[in-house]
């Protein structure tokens, strides 16, 4: 009986699949409009937006660091791990930023469901190794929850760092994602809010546990949670949005 | 006739011809995509269109020798998706016993007597479109996409949005669904169906 009813089923699917394909109507008066005058227009090219991305994001943060100053006990820090966690910001920036721009040979938009990946793990991973790697004492909880609100400069100057990656990124993938759009978002957040986290860990002089962990870790949270809320809405533009 | 990449990337350069060649290869795909999605020809023709134009907004986001196939379904998907949000209409149900719209004898695009080919048996097109029509929409699509558009799991999961393990279980939940409508139908599609197999044969 069951055999029988999946022949139905295959039958019935092969019928509708063999039946031949819809005429398509005429092209709408606007299409035709646009295309009596139509120009080249640039294809996008996401290595080289991918490098664009990371010169400017880069020379950006470098000049807020600069306006900023460097923290006081720079030069007293092991150069190793001064090093190292740079390192690990600065892969935290570009990957994700990778991911949210360059898509898979052969294809258009980017890797959603990877670019997912590397927003959730750099969301925890930053707030996480924040928490571990660094010391907490008995000001712990001064300089981390307890400041949590008064402390908010770092906060501000990390979103701050992470504005231009997220801006330059939606700009570069407006129209590309019609799905997909809030992950690949994320990641552009997360990218930029890495970028916030190296400015802090070059500037700010608190190596508190607490207040590395959820506040410049924080920063990659808020800025991957803003740009999933507010960049799809850019990158549709009047490209991909109904509503245009 | 040129590849969708070549076309694409040609009217990216600003040949107006390749953008007519890219609709005419794409367009019956994607209007039996959406025709099957609203079960409505006029919304279909319409969210082809819009489709289109979109893609002709969009066209700088195109990543040259990419094949524009799944980006230009993704943004059908889409279309479709904006349009079933903003008009719960967009979706017609058509019952067992309900008289079928006037348009259902378009759905093939072509009048009777242009066609060359055999068509498929109607009766049993029309209960395996009914059957579609029924079911949740990401069921629906999945099963259009993987079953009728011949797309693989991982393009249809591209085309949706979504992983590949959801979109399979979507095509199999969306198999299934259809199998105990048409089988619970115990009428025309059954029949239809044997019909179909042993070629109206006796």
């Amino acid at each position: 009986m069951t055999r029988e009813r999946d022949l139905d089923v295959d039958a019935a699917l092969e019928a509708v699949a063999g039946a031949p394909p819809p005429a398509p109507p005429l092209l709408s008066p606007e299409l035709e409009a646009s295309l009596s005058d139509l120009a080249a227009t640039p294809m996008r090219r996401p290595r080289r937006q991918l490098a664009v991305l990371a010169a400017v994001s880069l020379v950006y943060g470098a000049g807020l660091l600069w306006v900023l100053a460097t923290r006081r006990d720079l030069d007293e820090l092991p150069m190793g791990w001064l090093v190292a966690t740079a390192l690990g910001w600065l892969l935290g920036f570009l990957v994700p930023s990778y991911l949210a721009l360059a898509p898979r040979p052969g294809a258009v938009s980017p890797r959603w469901q990877l670019a997912a990946i590397a927003a959730v793990v750099a969301s925890v991973g930053f707030v996480a190794l924040g928490l571990a790697i660094h010391p907490m004492g008995p000001s712990s909880w001064h300089y981390g929850l307890e400041r949590f609100g008064h402390g908010h400069t770092c906060l501000e100057i990390g979103l701050a760092a992470a504005v231009v990656p997220v801006v330059i990124g939606a700009i570069f993938l407006r129209g590309a994602l019609p799905v997909g759009a809030r992950w690949v978002a994320a990641a552009l957040g997360a990218g930029g809010g890495c970028l916030g986290g190296l400015v802090l860990h070059l500037h700010c002089g608190v190596a508190d546990g607490l207040h590395v962990g959820l506040v410049h870790g924080g920063v990659v949270v808020a800025a991957a949670a803003l740009s999933a809320a507010i960049v799809p809405r850019t990158t549709d533009g009047r490209a991909l949005s109904s509503r245009a | 006739m040129a590849d969708a990449k070549d076309l694409m990337a040609r009217y990216c350069d600003g040949d107006a011809s390749a953008f007519r060649e890219l609709y005419a290869l794409v367009a019956p795909r994607l209007l039996g995509y959406l025709a099957k999605m609203t079960r409505h020809p006029a919304r279909a023709d319409d969210l082809l269109q819009q489709t289109f134009l979109k893609v002709h907004r969009a066209r700088g986001a195109y990543v040259r020798g990419a094949d524009p196939l799944p980006w230009i379904y993704a943004i059908a998907h889409r279309t479709f998706l904006d349009d079933a949000r903003a008009d719960r209409r967009a979706i017609v149900k058509v019952g067992a016993g309900d008289e079928l719209p006037e348009q259902r004898a378009d759905l093939t695009g072509e009048a009777a007597g242009t066609r060359d080919e055999p068509r498929a048996d109607p009766e049993l097109v029309q209960a395996t479109l009914d059957a579609l029509a029924a079911l949740p929409a990401p069921q629906r699509e999945a099963v259009v996409l993987t079953k009728l558009d011949g797309k693989s799991v991982a393009e249809a999961a591209e085309i949706a949005g979504t992983t590949t393990g959801a979109m399979k279980v979507r095509a199999h939940r969306g198999y299934e669904a259809l199998r105990r409508l048409l089988g619970g139908k115990r009428g025309a599609a059954p029949e239809a169906a044997a019909k179909q197999r042993t070629g109206g044969a006796p």
